[in-house]
């Protein structure tokens, strides 16, 4: 049989009162939740010893010089890459200078590997955690209930997922079972988080997913567990050594503020 | 060095400042999608239609962003001008939208 137009279903009103209300209200509250808990959860950052802030600092050090020559007049910038380029050479700011050579050290028994692995570890779990819980909870008690009716029309291909537990085959694919609305507020919910907990929530597990792709910047180590820190330096060293480009940023500044006025 | 590159020297990028104001029109979006979103349920609006009206109210709304916090000109803002403006976080915006137009909808209409 054809889909009929404008198919109309009465529902009881009850079923707002206890199928969507609760499920966006935990769906809520979960949220916010799992943004307090995930921010107990993370433990502070283990203070470094001083030669290793040292070895990091001197780097960045090199970095920076790099990419700011041109703030600097070209003498200024020839000092500071002399005495970089030699103590980098030198290796005199290496955590162990001995450990030069050496094949680094097994990641998996280094103490800040694994502290950074158990954070990972315990953010996946804030976020597994609760939506298997709560599937869990909307498939044993909600399930076979049409609650509403979408404002778009779907193809039938949906039916199968929008309208589980719901075993009518010619009712249209637009009423859809509390599943979807599930589904929706997973989706749908971060503008609302925005509002209640701020910009940096971390109550929805898409901007989550982003952060885990990229771990390295809200790190503050640098050095990554398995790089050999001598090597980076030296071809930091490098780095400066090959730039001969300078073009001091103020050459040129009288005839640019003539030009304005 | 070319005259681009001389330009980004004199003219720094700062990419706090970057994240910042980017960060503010993501929230003033998705704000205004969720309330474009219950309008639309109220309304009453149908598949396309509300498709349609959500395209209007976000260029509107990028409209006005553009014309009172930053004067007219979001270069000095943005790093890609009215482009970022417009298009700054559409899938949570969409999906917001949906949201508060599918529960809007099934609370007035149905």
């Amino acid at each position: 049989m054809a889909q009929v137009v404008g198919q109309q279903i009465l529902r009881d009103p009850a079923l707002f009162y206890w199928i969507l209300f609760p499920i966006t209200i935990v769906m809520i509250l979960t949220g916010v939740l799992r943004h307090y808990a995930t921010l107990l959860l993370q433990s502070a950052p283990k203070p470094l010893e001083y030669k290793a802030i040292r070895e990091q600092k001197n780097y960045l050090h090199g970095i920076n010089v790099r990419g700011n020559a041109n703030q600097i007049p070209l003498s200024s910038f020839t000092t500071r890459k002399n005495y970089l380029v030699a103590a980098f050479q030198a290796g005199n700011f290496l955590k162990d200078p001995d450990a030069q050579g050496k094949p680094p050290a097994n990641p998996m028994t280094d103490p800040n590997g694994m502290d950074q692995m158990m954070n990972m570890m315990k953010g996946n779990m804030m976020m597994i955690v609760p939506q298997t819980v709560i599937m869990g909870w909307i498939n044993a008690f909600f399930s076979g209930f049409v609650i509403m009716k979408l404002p778009f029309p779907l193809t039938i291909r949906f039916k199968s997922m929008l309208q589980s537990g719901v075993m009518t085959k010619d009712m249209d694919v637009r009423w859809v079972s509390s599943l979807s609305w599930y589904f929706l507020c997973l989706f749908g919910l971060r503008s609302v988080f925005t509002f209640i907990l701020g910009n940096d929530n971390a109550a929805d597990q898409t901007m989550a997913q982003v952060q885990q792709m990229n771990p390295q910047q809200n790190t503050q180590q640098l050095f990554g567990p398995g790089q050999d820190p001598a090597k980076m330096y030296l071809a930091e060293a490098e780095n400066l050594e090959v730039m001969v480009q300078h073009e001091f940023v103020l050459d040129g500044i009288e005839d640019r503020i003539l030009a304005t006025v | 060095m070319n005259a681009e590159e001389r330009d980004l020297q004199i003219h720094p990028i700062v990419p706090e400042n970057v994240i910042a104001n980017s960060k503010t029109i993501v929230d003033l979006h998705s704000l205004s999608s969720s309330l474009l979103g219950i309008a639309a349920g109220i309304l009453g609006l149908e598949s396309y239609t509300g498709f349609l009206f959500y395209l209007l109210g976000t260029l509107f709304v990028s409209f006005l962003i553009i014309t009172f916090p930053m004067g007219g000109k979001p270069d000095v803002y943005v790093r890609g001008g009215l482009k970022d403006v417009v298009l700054a976080d559409v899938t949570g915006g969409v999906m917001g939208y949906v949201l508060t137009w599918t529960l809007f909808f099934g609370l007035v209409r149905v």
